[in-house]
């Protein structure tokens, strides 16, 4: 995996903590109190920062088998041309 | 290669869902408009912002691993820039054959014309040496020049 895809990676990582961060800044916050009903922009922030979190572990799963599944694939090509240029020489 | 558009997904969600936060307060109407910016609008237009940028720099991390692997792979073509390299190398050894050739092309023409002088030469040397030897055994005066000579 080269620097540029690391670095998509970590920008992935980092919105799933944004996503937690919108789960918890109204209260962090202060502007929903604990036990009292919900405001706008608390329901507003629970929905976002749950779709931020999904969206970012999905993607940073999917990427993350995808890019296993390529370097073993990578692997055992090597794998087999070694074996093949064992058998030729 | 697909594991690039998962991620480039991922990150254009992520930008949008940070561009609907720096719009939500508005579009919801908890911050009203006209008056000072309420705490959640602060919260929810500063968090929408860091996620925007977040997510912009992740889009074009992934977009420009894309086309590397596409590159590599041969789907796209290479950049043009060694290709243009190249060519200017190719160019300046085209030129440099092209002096090379013209200067064949000068040799080749100017050999008849030195062959033809050092014959002319050679044709007056030897006359020069046979008037001499007939000169030297008839005349004293073989010392003379030529145009004392015709003066005598």
């Amino acid at each position: 995996m080269n620097s540029q895809a690391r670095i998509g990676l970590v920008t992935t990582m980092l919105m799933f903590v944004a996503g937690i961060w919108l789960f918890l800044a109204p209260f962090i916050m202060e502007y929903q109190r604990v036990g009292e009903d919900w405001i706008d922009a608390t329901r507003n922030d629970m929905w976002t920062g749950s779709v931020l979190m999904a969206i970012s572990a999905l993607a940073f799963f999917l990427f993350t088998a995808f890019a296993l599944r390529d370097a073993a694939a990578r692997a055992d090509e090597r794998r087999r041309e070694e074996e093949d240029s064992q058998k030729s020489g | 290669m697909i594991k690039y558009l998962f991620g480039t997904v991922g990150a254009l969600g992520g930008m949008l869902a940070g561009a609907w936060l720096m719009l939500a307060p508005f579009a919801l109407a908890y911050q009203p408009s006209g008056a000072a910016w309420t705490e959640p609008t602060y919260t929810d237009f500063w968090s929408g912002l860091a996620i925007l940028v977040i997510s912009l720099m992740g889009l074009t991390m992934y977009v420009l691993d894309l086309l590397g692997e596409l590159r590599h792979r041969g789907i796209i073509e290479r950049r043009e820039e060694p290709e243009t390299q190249e060519g200017q190398a190719i160019g300046t050894r085209a030129v440099g054959g092209t002096q090379a050739g013209s200067a064949a092309d000068v040799e080749q023409i100017l050999l008849p014309l030195v062959n033809a002088m050092l014959e002319d030469m050679q044709d007056q040397r030897r006359r020069r040496e046979a008037n001499g030897a007939s000169q030297g055994s008839a005349d004293p005066n073989q010392e003379l020049d030529p145009e004392r000579r015709v003066q005598q």
